[in-house]
């Protein structure tokens, strides 16, 4: 240990103000703190402080991602290889989605930290670690065969506007990843939409609509059955369509309690009443719970709109806001035709919502408050 | 009543202090104008002079009757000046055959203002302390209500009842006189801890007793404050340590003046924690040596999550009873974001160790990360149990929305209720210096309440 401390030490010198390297102190502070815990103590205040930090809530997060990656990977080959009609083995099929994911990963982490890197630079400030989840997230919902430059601008798109020109992690308002769903959505709909692009390098013949593509053109004879909706084993992103990594994902987030129950819960109950409302009304044909297991509902609903920084910031708004988006989501869906994907819009559309809905909490807290004290008053 | 609170932490460390007494004795003293909060010192002694028990050292600039004394019979010694000559600290040297105390002459008073004065000129009246801003009252002004905490809930704090051991006569006596300072319309509430020994406070008359139950912050007097009689613009209110309630017992009582009090030496750092007296500003450097191996110790005055760490004048603030010593950290640790974390002490439930249960930790200094914005959103609520909003509060803070800040309720709380936040921050933000900052330009802003 204490030699890699050693070394560290004195490599950082080079890092140091007046030194020549000094214009990249950012990131050899972000290399560093990667490789060792940071050496500083409490100055000011509590003299001793909790052992958490944001790289370990952010590892946390990547962590609970994990489960849906690798099924995710897998079932990117298992759906390549059937829409091919070749029979391969299972280390075959993750290899082919390991192979589809790498580059994506690779180039999106690229475009991303760069452009972090740059701005904690000059900012002077350490890189935070928001990106890393984000830089994560974004190869898990694009579709597998979209062009490297589409991924790279798109990431680049997102952490620019949706965040570094707010002032960075934390001071955003917008979920990152989902905006640069977003930018390819409206600047580049042909790679993310229509029924071939959810299956890598597909034989042409074959229709690789998603169930709720499927649904939402009233084919509900080509459905895959909902075993294999929740299984996974479906057309999708890599990261969507497993439901039971995604629940293993939510357990790890929930034992954690790095994201919050208040949320999930909402979005999760505010879409099953939705969607069983216009099952009811005969407006369409899928019911309540199974639009939770369609699309990236509840890939969205654990690690999209639980996201601490663009969700609301208080207790009884996490309620609100999670309901809605649940509520707008099968609300886009079931209404637009042209796209049945609604979770990311909801979230995108909820996220502008969230401090508005913050602020009529506190108001109402602030009045409670007052009404507090009276009784007080009363009382004594 | 009963009170019981939910929301909170106990931060267990080892180094509880035993129940034993030794004395501390030491021929240096320091008095330092910074224990007391934003008290701006007019000095009333220089390098040289001989003081007495109850020679007032210093004036506040605010209120000049508003005096802190000496607290022992021997001269200055030196008067350390910081920056802008601003004083630091008075550094006193008893004379080897001092007493630590003084007898007063003075007619049994009748008002308030008796009261009130005999205190000032004493240099007792420092005791009190004012809610809104936790500084020393104007003595002109009289408060709603008053506030004696007679328990504390932090890490390693004392046990009030062992404090004021055989005491309780002189006790009695301090809250008779309170009550006769505060006036009959005003209620005394003494806030006790649920199923311990309280003996020595409950023979107390003119008050109302409750019941405090629940993790730390369950004895800041914050909380208290918070269940019992909360504030709003305008309004104040008193509150004092039980044992210098018994120091102003003590003086009306035998008309002794004398600022020995006891403290609780604790800590992992500590080789035996105990309690020792001493009389207030002495040096512990004898305690230090006695009692601490460890090279890297840090040195606090108070407990873990408000306390000051202690560096060239040693000596116990006025308002601390207990003494800190743990190990600084700095430690290094390989890729410890990704370690399970078997041994690491969190709220959070991101570590292994949760899942153990774990029950000692060896805490340390480390900060334990860098400082990042603001992210995590409802971690603070956990630890805070008022009917106050910590994240937007501590925003209004930052943003210094003075408005926002009195809505949300700002003039209940005071720094020492959020350190529970500042532990818990995974952003490492200092949430303590955040709230005095801005407490602190609220009272410049609006005047003393």
């Amino acid at each position: 240990m204490s030699v890699i401390s050693h070394i560290s030490e004195k490599i950082g010198r080079f890092f140091e103000k007046g030194r020549p390297l000094h214009c990249f102190h950012s990131l050899w502070d972000a290399v560093d703190t990667f490789l060792l815990t940071p050496a500083e103590v409490t100055k000011e205040g509590s003299h001793i402080r909790d052992a958490v930090d944001m790289k370990r809530i952010m590892i946390t997060v990547m962590i609970a991602l994990m489960p849906a990656l690798l099924f995710g990977m897998w079932n990117l080959g298992y759906q390549h290889y059937l829409s091919v009609g070749m029979e391969t083995g299972f280390w075959s099929c993750f290899w082919y989605g390991f192979l589809k994911w790498l580059p994506l990963v690779i180039v999106t982490y690229i475009s991303g930290l760069a452009i972090e890197v740059a701005f904690a630079q000059w900012r002077g400030h350490q890189v935070a670690e928001g990106f890393f989840v984000t830089g994560f997230i974004i190869p898990l919902i694009m579709p597998p065969d979209v062009p490297l430059w589409i991924v790279a601008v798109a990431t680049a798109f997102s952490v620019l506007f949706a965040k570094e020109v707010f002032g960075g992690t934390g001071y955003n308002f917008l979920n990152p990843a989902l905006v640069a769903r977003a930018f390819v959505f409206f600047a580049y709909p042909s790679v993310i939409s229509g029924d071939s692009v959810w299956i890598a390098e597909s034989a042409d013949a074959v229709s690789g609509a998603t169930p709720l593509a499927l649904v939402m053109n009233g084919n509900m004879a080509q459905m895959p059955s909902f075993l294999d909706m929740f299984v996974g084993t479906i057309p999708g992103c890599i990261g969507e369509t497993s439901k039971i990594a995604i629940l293993l994902g939510a357990a790890v987030l929930l034992f954690t309690q790095v994201a919050s129950w208040r949320i999930m819960l909402s979005v999760v109950v505010g879409g099953f009443v939705t969607g069983t409302l216009f099952h009811t009304a005969g407006v369409c044909p899928v019911n309540g719970w199974q639009h939770l297991l369609m699309g990236g509902f509840l890939f969205g609903a654990v690690f999209m709109a639980t996201d601490p920084v663009t969700a609301t910031h208080t207790k009884s708004g996490k309620y609100i806001y999670g309901l809605l988006i649940g509520v707008l989501a099968i609300v886009i869906r079931v209404v637009n035709k042209g796209y049945p994907e609604g979770m990311m819009l909801a979230i995108l559309l909820m996220n502008i919502f969230a401090p508005l809905i913050d602020y009529c909490v506190v108001k109402v807290r602030v009045k409670k408050r007052k009404l507090n004290i009276s009784k007080h008053r009363i009382k004594l | 009543m009963e009170f019981r609170i939910r929301k909170g932490l106990d931060i267990r460390l080892d180094g509880e202090a035993r129940r034993e007494v030794r004395p501390l004795e030491t021929v240096r003293y320091y008095v330092s104008p910074s224990d007391f909060r934003w008290l701006k010192p007019q000095l009333l002694v220089e390098a040289g002079s001989e003081v007495a028990v109850g020679t007032p050292l210093f004036a506040s600039k605010e209120d000049e009757r508003v005096v802190v004394v000496s607290s022992v019979k021997g001269t200055v010694r030196e008067i350390v000046r910081g920056e802008r000559r601003s004083v630091e600290t008075i550094v006193l040297e008893a004379f080897p055959s001092d007493p630590f105390r003084k007898q007063v002459d003075f007619a049994e008073p009748e008002t308030s203002d008796e009261v009130a004065s005999l205190l000032l000129s004493n240099g007792l009246w420092p005791f009190l302390r004012q809610r809104p801003f936790s500084v020393i009252p104007s003595p002109d002004s009289r408060p709603k209500s008053l506030f004696i905490s007679c328990f504390d809930s932090a890490p390693l704090a004392p046990e009030n009842d062992f404090l004021l051991q055989g005491r309780a006569e002189e006790f009695r006596e301090g809250v008779r006189r309170l009550h006769q300072l505060v006036g009959a319309g005003c209620p005394i509430h003494l806030c006790l801890r649920d199923g311990v020994e309280n003996a020595c406070f409950e023979a107390a008359e003119n008050v109302q007793f409750h019941h405090f139950s629940g993790p730390h912050p369950a004895g800041n007097v914050g909380t208290q404050i918070h269940r019992i009689d909360p504030i709003d613009k305008g309004e104040r209110v008193w509150y004092i340590h039980s044992q210098d309630v018994a120091a102003i017992g003590r003086f009306f009582l035998t008309h002794t003046l004398s600022f020995e009090r006891m403290v609780a030496v604790t800590g992992p750092c500590i080789k035996s924690p105990r309690y020792y007296t001493m009389v207030y500003g002495a040096d512990i450097s004898t305690i230090l040596q006695e009692q601490i191996e460890a090279k890297n110790a840090r040195i606090i005055s108070g407990n873990i999550l408000t306390g000051k760490q202690l560096s060239q004048f040693p000596h116990v603030r006025l308002y601390d009873t207990q003494l800190t010593a743990i190990a600084e950290g700095g430690e290094r640790e390989f890729i410890g974001w990704l370690l399970p974390g078997f041994r690491k002490w969190s709220q959070s439930h991101t570590f292994t160790a949760w899942l153990f249960r774990r029950k000692t930790f060896s805490h340390n200094t480390s900060l334990h990360g860098g400082r990042r914005a603001f992210v995590m959103t409802d971690v603070y609520e956990k630890v805070f149990p008022f009917e106050i909003l910590p994240l937007q509060l501590l925003k209004a803070c930052l943003t210094d929305d003075i408005e926002q800040m009195e809505e949300l309720g700002i003039y209940e709380v005071d720094d020492e209720d959020f350190a529970l936040c500042e532990v818990v921050c995974p952003s490492k933000m200092e949430w303590q210096k955040t709230v005095r900052e801005a407490l602190f330009r609220l009272r410049k802003e609006i005047g003393d309440s």
